[in-house]
């Protein structure tokens, strides 16, 4: 009798270690529904769509791009980027070409090798070329950093040399702009009188054409008392910063 | 009379293994480590690399981005006590960056391309400079 009842007390023990172990897992497998092979089947083919969706949207993207043109064919445009590297450009049917300077119809052919363009169309970052949808021939301007040596104040031109000890003429035009920064008071308006032989100026200009050591100056600031001139670094940051995915 | 032994032998296993399942499970728990058994992991800390005098990273604006407003944030960092000058091809900007070398501002660009310089000055004159493409542009494709 003893032997029967030690024999019910152990085996409800098991029962309940079992129930309380189990448990758990068996109310987890029977809240998830078996899916069928339908369902399956359906969910694979979202995960496909998906996945390949995301795909192409991470792997074209709308960029522009800017740089002067170093070979030319009916299809390509070869380009050297403002950070010096070379890009591939692919025109269709589809691009469009303009120039400000162009007289009725422009077109692939009439863009030329050293023409500086920009580019807009779809960057596939796979194979790295752009697929232009927009071409125009643009003149971006020049930024120089340079320090003032003399002032022709008859012709309103500075003789000046750069930070990579270039020396460059200045050209002031009536439409010039001329500002002064200083820490205390920003950038104010100043004037062609206020420029010193030796000043640290910032120049942003334009190339003239058939002068290559000249710059039509569109605006000018004085960086006085604040900068003292050192040769600028070179584009160690930028190298750092270029990006090709 | 047979089914009996074999269940109570069956059941004389189980509680043989349960006790020793608990008996493993307190040893373990109490089990402690002699310090002569402990290995000691030294770490040497990294060398760190001398940082350079005059920096300048860009957050933001992402180079060859294309964007629908023409004002466009320019965000980055440098060295603290460096003056940033942005240039664009009808504006500019000089700011200071803040204790951290923060920088945040914005700037007007044009239709079609623009090319943003983006310098930083040191006091001592050393500059360094980034450039960025950033396209104004609505049309769609």
């Amino acid at each position: 009798m003893m032997k029967k009842v030690l024999f019910l007390i152990i085996f409800a023990i098991c029962l309940l270690t079992i129930s309380l172990v189990e448990g758990p897992f068996t109310t987890k497998v029977n809240a998830a529904a078996t899916p069928s092979a339908s369902d399956d089947q359906i969910k694979d083919q979202l995960i496909e769509n998906i996945a390949s969706r995301v795909a192409e949207l991470k792997l074209v993207e709308k960029r522009g791009i800017v740089g002067i043109v170093s070979e030319v064919s009916n299809i390509h445009i070869t380009i050297t980027d403002v950070q010096n590297n070379t890009r591939f450009i692919d025109v269709d049917e589809l691009t469009k070409f303009s120039s400000p300077s162009a007289k009725g119809s422009f077109g692939i052919s009439d863009i030329t090798k050293g023409t500086t363009i920009g580019a807009l169309g779809l960057y596939n970052k796979e194979s790295r070329r752009l697929l232009a949808r927009f071409v125009n021939v643009i003149a971006p301007p020049k930024y120089i950093y340079a320090t003032v040596d003399s002032i022709d104040s008859k012709n309103l031109t500075l003789n000046t040399t750069t930070n990579d000890k270039k020396n460059l003429i200045i050209d002031i035009q009536t439409s010039t702009k001329i500002s002064l920064y200083t820490k205390d008071s920003g950038i104010t308006r100043s004037g062609f009188t206020k420029i010193k032989v030796n000043d640290e100026i910032v120049v942003i200009g334009f190339a003239l054409a058939g002068k290559e050591n000249m710059v039509a100056a569109s605006r000018i600031i004085i960086l006085n008392e604040t900068i003292p001139p050192a040769p600028i670094q070179s584009g160690s940051t930028e190298s750092a910063e270029k990006k090709m995915p | 009379m047979g089914k009996e032994k074999a269940l109570l032998s069956f059941i004389a296993v189980f509680i043989g293994l349960l006790v020793a399942g608990i008996a493993f499970y307190f040893y373990e728990n109490t089990k402690t480590i002699t310090p002569s058994v402990e290995k000691t992991i030294s770490s040497i800390p990294p060398t760190p690399t001398p940082k350079p005098s005059l920096f300048l990273t860009i957050g933001k604006p992402i180079d060859e981005e294309v964007v629908q407003k023409r004002i466009v944030t320019i965000s980055g960092k440098t060295t603290s006590d460096a003056t940033i000058i942005i240039l664009a091809e009808n504006s500019e900007s000089i700011i200071s960056p803040t204790t951290t070398g923060d920088f945040s501002t914005t700037i007007n660009i044009e239709n079609g391309q623009n090319v943003i310089e983006i310098t930083a000055i040191a006091p001592n004159g050393e500059k360094t400079k980034v450039l960025k493409t950033v396209t104004f542009s609505t049309e769609e494709f």
